[in-house]
């Protein structure tokens, strides 16, 4: 199973259902190998997008792409690819090893030859002593894994996921995450999969689509699109955001002054021109709580609103004189204070810590 | 079933009543049919198998009752493929259109039987097909196949469509996917249309009286005529084999459906 993985291009794919648009105009490429996750809302448009590079789904315009060819009217059976449908969809009436073995039925393999791909696929998601059993004997897991293995046995050009852990509990999903990304370093085939967890996103891709009402708002990998988000949306849908909204006051070549409220906030970042409108996203972990006469490129004075305990930090929500409302969460090691509703406090960030971002079209 | 209030005297002696009031007229053949007289009576001087010989050994009722079970298996064999296709064909459409298609095919059973066999007896005239093996077949075939479209129906509503899509998304045809995945799911809901099928031509009289006279001579229709002419006890003798056979069948679908609803 060391085949080398597959292109696959989405270019232009619309998909409407009378006056309804579910996907509007979304071109993608998914490289070699690459690990991508569709992410967004439900109603985003993920799922029909998945749907229609598995063919199940005929697009209104556009096309799908194999290695640069077109495959846009070839229908399911013919597409060679693997899926693994949300709640896995196992035969309920075969063995795991017969489950593992249809698609090499339906090839016309020989008996011998079926054996023997069927242990290989069994071994590699570690179920080869659960071969006999039914898949409602199974948990939630182990089906999940003979899901995976019915899915790669048969050497597809692409493995498809459609919310594959979705109906795991959180530490089983965990685990799988981890085994999912070890599967597909081992099997290197490409992976597209789809989720509206955000943390699974971040967690298992190369690359990250995010999409909201049938638009590709942007694409890039985790780090990049958690950093530098495009819009409002990105930044509010991958993780937790504050914005400040306000207009450029001074720019230079190192970047820009935003006055918002009776604040003057400096931001690194390509100029603006003086006086237009801009929005910064801050991520409330990227803000500190200073002590005493402790400096940062930006300063807020104000008082503790309500906080959180969460373990490894806390989660403080900071009424400012200047900007109103701010999130915060800080690493415990670094608090070494104790939180109290009221209590004051000066925050602090560095000016490559806001990002500007735009809005999102409506 | 804590907490559940028993039924009191009254409801349960009326849902007694109820049960006797549907069953003894059922269960009265029994001792009717081992009667030692000569007509329709209940035994007199003691119990007599004779008229179970009579039937047993008579190549008339013989005949009869292989005549009905031959049309009964083919009649069966067209309701279960027509239905099931129908079935199948409407789920995998499901549209508002196939509704309607399913309405019309359940129309056989609202429609009085006899209006069914007038309108088969102006039909098959010109066809040929009165009075022959073939056309009782076919009416009881096509008066058979809402059993089989309301079983399956039933078992394909149960069915999750994804497992279509996994199946085909793997590679398998239409009829791969039909005959390993869809067909085993619901099997159990062919094979509950098909006895039902079977027991509607089985015991099925109107459409015989109209479309059938000597060459065709089911096992009703001469129950019917033996009513007609002389009260032989030997049809309350037919009667008790027709009710060992149906509960029987019965049963055998019950057994069916527990086994998969286990399994």
């Amino acid at each position: 199973m060391s085949a080398a993985g597959h292109a696959l291009g989405i270019l232009g794919l619309t998909k409407r259902y009378g006056s309804f648009t579910a996907v509007d105009d979304v071109s993608l490429d998914v490289g070699q190998g690459e690990f991508l996750t569709l992410l967004g809302p439900s109603g985003s448009g993920k799922t029909t997008i998945l749907m229609a590079v598995a063919g199940f789904v005929a697009p209104t315009a556009g096309s799908i792409l194999l290695d640069g060819r077109e495959i846009t009217p070839l229908p399911p059976e013919k597409r060679n690819f693997g899926m693994v449908f949300q709640g896995y969809a196992l035969f309920p009436h075969m063995s795991v090893a017969e489950n593992v073995a249809f698609p090499l039925r339906v090839r016309g393999l020989s008996r011998a030859d079926r054996e023997a791909k069927v242990r290989a696929a069994l071994d590699l998601v570690q179920l080869g002593a659960f071969a006999e059993r039914l898949p409602k004997q199974l948990s939630g897991g182990q089906q999940q894994r003979v899901a995976l293995a019915r899915a790669l046995v048969f050497e597809p050009n692409l493995l498809l996921l459609d919310e594959p852990l979705s109906a795991l509990d959180k530490k089983l999903r965990a685990e799988l995450q981890e085994e999912l990304k070890a599967l597909h370093r081992r099997v290197g085939r490409t992976f597209v999969n789809v989720t509206h967890d955000q943390e699974e996103a971040l967690s298992l891709s190369d690359r990250i689509a995010i999409l909201n009402h049938g638009r590709l708002i942007q694409a890039g990998a985790p780090g990049e699109l958690y950093e530098r988000p495009r819009t409002r949306f990105v930044a509010d849908f991958l993780g937790k955001s504050n914005f400040i909204e306000g207009a450029v006051a001074t720019a230079d070549a190192a970047g820009f002054v935003l006055a918002a409220g009776t604040a003057r906030i400096a931001v690194r970042a390509p100029a603006a021109p003086e006086g237009t409108r801009r929005l910064l996203s801050l991520r409330p972990e990227k803000i500190a709580l200073l002590a005493g006469e402790e400096a940062a490129d930006n300063v807020v004075e104000g008082r503790i609103l309500a906080w959180s305990y969460l373990g490894s930090g806390f989660a403080l929500r900071v009424e400012t004189a200047s900007l109103g409302e701010l999130r915060a969460t800080l690493p415990a090691w670094q608090a070494a204070f104790a939180p109290a509703e009221g209590l004051p406090v000066r925050l602090g960030w560095s000016a490559e810590a806001a990002v500007p971002v735009e809005e999102d079209a409506p | 079933m804590d907490g559940i209030h028993p039924p009191g005297p009254a409801a349960r002696g009326l849902a007694w009543a109820t049960a006797l009031y549907l069953v003894l007229p059922i269960l009265i053949v029994l001792p009717v049919a081992l009667t030692d007289q000569r007509f329709l009576s209940l035994p007199q001087d003691g119990v007599s198998f004779r008229h179970f010989e009579t039937v047993l050994t008579s190549p008339e009722w013989l005949g009869s009752i292989w005549q009905s079970f031959t049309i009964a298996v083919a009649a069966t064999v067209l309701s279960v493929v027509a239905g099931t296709l129908c079935a199948i064909g409407c789920w995998r459409i499901s549209r508002r259109a196939t509704e309607l298609v399913r309405v019309l095919m359940l129309l056989p059973l609202i429609i009085p039987s006899i209006v069914y066999a007038i309108g088969l007896y102006r039909y098959f005239g010109p066809l040929g097909l009165l009075d022959r093996f073939a056309g009782v077949v076919i009416a009881h075939g096509v008066t058979g196949i809402p059993y089989v479209v309301i079983t399956v129906s039933t078992a394909l509503a149960a069915f999750d469509p994804r497992l279509e899509q996994a199946a085909r998304g793997m590679g398998a045809s239409l009829s791969q996917t039909l005959r390993w995945v869809i067909l085993p799911r619901i099997a159990p809901g062919i094979v509950s249309g098909a006895i039902f099928a079977f027991i509607h031509s089985w015991d099925e009289l109107v459409m015989v009286l109209f479309i059938a006279s000597r060459n065709v001579f089911t096992l009703p229709r001469r129950i019917w005529d033996g009513i007609n002419e002389n009260l032989d006890p030997a049809m309350a003798a037919v009667a008790v084999l027709l009710i060992l056979f149906t509960t029987g069948l019965l049963m055998a679908d019950r057994a069916l459906r527990r086994r998969s609803e286990g399994g």
